[in-house]
């Protein structure tokens, strides 16, 4: 009975609501108060988090299919309609963006530099993420997608590191030049669709003719690609992450390149069908060359945040592969993969963010022996490393084994040459994690103290997603799989 | 007569310049106030206007028509008014004894363009073009240190009358063709008459004179140089204010076609093509902010033809909703120049540095203005391309919204460069800080909530304008 009363709750408004309450309260904040702003910022991420978690709890495997359903029209005269819901595919999205925020909130918490402008910019971009996820109405998905990216300008260019004003802009300019093709591509399935709705599945029931399938997924798949890091529109995704401050890199690479990929599935892949028959091919071998090149040029770099942007530009590939197949285990994979990933990078770039805030370099040689001077903070990253190579026990390998056994059954010289890629990645993780965790301790770093129990804190919430989901998949299989299931058969 | 109540916006603005007429004769000048007469006056002229919203009827013998697509236009004229006159408060940029007449042609150039969009006669139409234009003219001309900008005026003189030449020519083109200067009956027989290359050229050539006032390719060429030289408040008015006007002119002519001809259709959207290219990319090179935003009027002239050369009712509510969308972000990026520029100099995009620090509420408003002539969401400028862009892909014109687009990610990269200097540049040597009283501090404040309501919930002001669009044809 409970669910049907909380059915009337607007919950995934409030979802939304708490980040754009919680901008509006930290625009407010008077100057100077930069312990307060971080408070508040704790205050509204936990309770996002908190109220995703209560979600996940809610939400009705058995039944599957869209539930937390809010509908109301918006724009009569176009067919706009604020339409929200969740099914096995945003859910877990929605779960990771909540604990991304909220650990994201903790790594910053050392910040001095124009704290408030520094959450406010946060949590708008958190905001658009948020809405992307939760909106099945196709205007209402670009407007969140679009408020996701633009906050990344500023949240760069001002609190970034290496060529920060570069890097910003190259990625503002690469990201919303995906959307030119995106854009247009949703009002052109409008305007074909005759019904003269933006809602997805109303659209999706009405159907296209294959042409304009064809037309319109290719749109979709490269506009949301490029923010997907498909190789060879990956370029501005390892220069971004190198620039931006900790939390912004976590929020990034964890969250934010999702975004593409749920774009694809959500919009391209659902709308057009036969165009992603007609197309799949084309992803597939994207996807591959993404996994091996990422690998390579992984292998080649000396600054420790561009490690963890190639192995990005390499996982998202798989994510794309899993797509391309089509299969129910390859979709399963590839949402997982995106959870796990986003949850591994997060980590990832926050390990790096306290070594690189204590050392002030993330060069690999002028690092070495970490592990004796921070044992601690090491270890975050190592574990991180060894879940982007898929060790058992961490999510990801599940995420990796199911995309890569449908992979070799659909694509089978593509699926080894993917396996292959991975080996690579593999090979440069360990590389890394030697060269500078182990062998030589350099005594320029002896006197760093390890990380704190404050700063452990966000850290510890990552490790403990990664292996908790890694022991238990089939807390997220199933929810996964009670949507791709009735999806692919609907292929 | 009752059917004197259908004119009394134009009366009032009469009434406002006679008034203004009477102080221009005093000797001795006050500014302080004429400005806070100026302000009351203009700021009932909006109330005026909006009261007048629902008058529909005809005057002056047919020639005069009051229906909710002119009254819209009234009303976004009105406030742009307004709020020029609002921001005087410092009219540094011209000499004080000048300030009633300032004020006196101001007023008087808004009745003028009121008139312009009643006007469905095309001598009547000639006329009150004529009468706005002369007194830009002068306005352009006012400008303190004139020396300095003597060209500016000269120049915007010749191109005007050129261009209005060029109208005059075209308007005697569709008089043969049509025998009539009625726009009821030219909209009537003209479309049945677009297969006539005559009528094409008429056509167009009326069209130019308007283009000239839009800004739009190639009949751009007066605006960077005048937005620079005149005075900020001036630009202010002419690139907002006036740019109502013309849009809605632009959308009547445009519409006597019916759509009959693929000719013309082609032509407009290679002008519009035109536009948005040119002006975007020679924006990026610019180092004076007016001088950008008058490139970026060139390419948003652009942006407003796709929703035009629709030729739908959807087309011609988008350009509309656009033109709104257009008059609040432009008009806030103005008010940020004009406050920061208070000395009335022209701004250089460097001295921006620090805004966020000199005055954060600026520095918002300012970069929300930028973002929505970027066209980004959720602001008013996104859902105003949104709209624009539905109604060309609903008439099929894919390869042109895609242009459309990627101008936009062309354009977004010198509003970034402008956003950067405010948020990102530390001052080399401190500025002052900026002066915001209470009247810009609100205005600033409203301007902000305009443009995120207007953009989030456009569904009013969506079925406002389609009902605008629709009386354009009754």
């Amino acid at each position: 009975m409970t669910s049907m009363e909380m059915a009337h709750f607007p919950i995934l408004t409030a979802i939304l609501m708490s980040t754009v309450l919680g901008l509006i309260v930290i625009m407010f904040i008077p100057d100077g108060r930069d312990k307060l702003v971080k408070q508040v910022s704790l205050v509204f991420s936990g309770i996002g988090l908190i109220l995703c978690l209560w979600l996940y709890h809610a939400y009705d495997v058995e039944k599957g299919g869209l539930q937390f359903v809010e509908r109301t029209l918006w724009v009569k005269s176009l067919g706009i309609y604020w339409f929200m819901g969740v099914d096995g595919i945003n859910l877990p999205m929605l779960l990771l963006t909540a604990v991304v925020l909220f650990t994201g909130v903790l790594t910053m918490w050392e910040l001095e530099n124009r704290v408030k402008e520094f959450f406010a910019f946060t949590f708008l971009l958190v905001a658009g993420v948020y809405g992307v996820f939760m909106s099945m109405d196709l205007f209402w998905i670009f407007v969140w997608y679009d408020v996701s990216l633009f906050p990344m300008y500023p949240l760069i260019a001002i609190w970034g590191g290496t060529r920060k004003e570069y890097g910003g802009m190259k990625l503002t300019l690469y990201l919303l030049a995906g959307s030119v093709l995106i854009l247009p591509g949703i009002i052109y399935l409008w305007a074909e669709g005759g019904a003269h709705t933006f809602d997805l599945f109303e659209l999706a029931r009405g159907g296209f003719s294959p042409q304009v399938q064809n037309i319109a997924f290719l749109m979709l798949y490269l506009g949301f690609g490029v923010l997907a890091g498909v190789w060879p529109f990956h370029t501005w995704s390892p220069v971004g992450h190198v620039a931006a401050p900790t939390a912004v890199s976590m929020i990034h690479a964890g969250v934010l390149m999702k975004l593409g990929a749920y774009g694809i599935l959500r919009l391209g892949m659902t709308l057009c069908p036969e165009g992603l028959v007609y197309w799949a091919d084309l992803m597939a071998l994207l996807a591959t060359v993404g996994i091996v090149y990422g690998a390579f040029v992984g292998l080649a770099q000396t600054d420790l945040k561009y490690v963890i942007g190639y192995s990005s530009v390499s996982h998202m590939g798989i994510v794309g592969l899993g797509l391309s197949t089509m299969t129910v285990n390859g979709i399963n994979g590839a949402v997982f993969q995106m959870f796990a990933h986003g949850v591994m990078t997060a980590l990832f770039f926050s390990a790096v963010g306290y070594i690189y805030d204590k050392t002030h370099t993330k060069m690999i040689p002028d690092l070495g022996g970490l592990s004796k001077t921070m044992p601690v903070a090491s270890a975050f990253f190592i574990i991180a490393a060894f879940a982007g190579i898929g060790v058992p026990c961490m999510a990801s390998f599940w995420a990796e084994l199911l995309v890569f056994i449908s992979a070799v059954q659909t694509y089978p010289v593509r699926g080894i040459f993917a396996v292959l890629g991975l080996v690579v990645s593999a090979l440069f993780m360990l590389r890394v994690v030697m060269s500078t965790f182990y062998g030589e301790k350099n005594e320029r770093w002896a006197h760093i103290p390890d990380v704190p129990m404050s700063l452990a804190t966000p850290r510890i919430i990552l490790v403990g997603v990664i292996v908790f989901f890694g022991l238990f998949p089939r807390m997220i299989l199933d929810v996964i799989q009670s949507a791709v299931i009735p999806f692919v058969s609907s292929l | 007569m009752m059917k004197w109540v259908l004119f009394i916006p134009e009366l009032y603005y009469v009434l406002m310049a006679v008034v203004f007429f009477a102080l221009s004769l005093q000797r001795k000048s006050e500014p302080r106030r004429l400005y806070t007469w100026a302000v009351i006056l203009s700021g009932v002229g909006v109330l005026v206007a909006v009261l007048s919203a629902r008058l529909e009827g005809m005057v002056f013998f047919d020639a005069y028509r009051v229906d909710l697509y002119s009254q819209v236009f009234k009303l976004l004229l009105a406030l742009g008014t307004f709020w020029v006159v609002l921001t005087c408060s410092e009219l540094e940029g011209i000499d004080s004894r000048q300030h009633a007449e300032f004020y006196l042609f101001t007023f008087i150039c808004t009745l003028g363009m009121m008139m312009l969009v009643s006007a469905v006669e095309l001598l009547t139409i000639y006329i009150s073009v004529e009468l706005s234009s002369y007194c830009l003219y002068l306005l352009v001309a006012m400008r303190r240190k004139t020396d300095e900008f003597a060209e500016t005026g000269i120049k915007y003189f010749m191109v005007g009358s050129t261009a209005s030449g060029f109208m005059v020519f075209g308007i005697s083109y569709l008089f043969g063709m049509t025998h009539t200067t009625y726009v009821a009956e030219l909209m009537k027989v003209l479309p049945g008459m677009m297969t006539e290359p005559a009528a094409i050229v008429g056509l167009v050539l009326a069209l130019s004179g308007f283009f000239f006032k839009q800004a739009l390719f190639p009949f751009h060429i007066w605006a960077p140089d005048v937005y620079q030289g005149a005075a900020n408040q001036v630009t202010t008015y002419i690139a907002t204010a006036s740019k109502m006007a013309a849009a809605a002119i632009v959308i009547r002519f445009v519409g006597f076609s019916g759509g009959e001809s693929a000719v013309f259709i082609k032509l407009l959207v290679v002008l519009s093509i035109l536009s948005m290219t040119f002006g975007n990319l020679v924006a990026i090179i610019q180092k004076d902010i007016k001088r950008l935003l008058a490139y970026s009027s060139i390419a948003h002239a652009g942006y407003m033809m796709i929703g035009i050369l629709s030729m739908t009712q959807r087309g011609y509510a988008s350009a509309i909703y656009y033109a709104l969308a257009y008059l609040i972000m432009n008009f806030a990026c103005f008010m940020v120049i004009l406050k920061i520029a208070d000395d009335g100099h022209n701004l250089k995009i460097k001295e921006l540095a620090g805004l966020h620090k000199r005055s954060p509420l600026l520095a918002m408003t300012l970069m929300l203005g930028l973002f929505g002539l970027a066209g980004i969401p959720p602001t008013v400028g996104f859902t105003g391309k949104f709209l624009v862009f539905a109604a060309a892909l609903e008439q099929g014109y894919l390869t042109l919204v895609i242009i459309g687009m990627i101008n936009a990610t062309i354009s977004l990269y010198y509003y970034l460069i402008v956003i950067k200097a405010a948020y990102l540049l530390e001052p080399v040597n401190p500025y002052p800080p900026v002066r915001v009283d209470k009247w810009t501090k609100s205005l600033a404040i409203f301007l902000v909530i305009a443009m995120v309501y207007v953009g989030i919930f456009p569904d009013q002001f969506v079925a406002l304008t389609e009902a605008a669009a629709r009386s354009l044809f009754i």
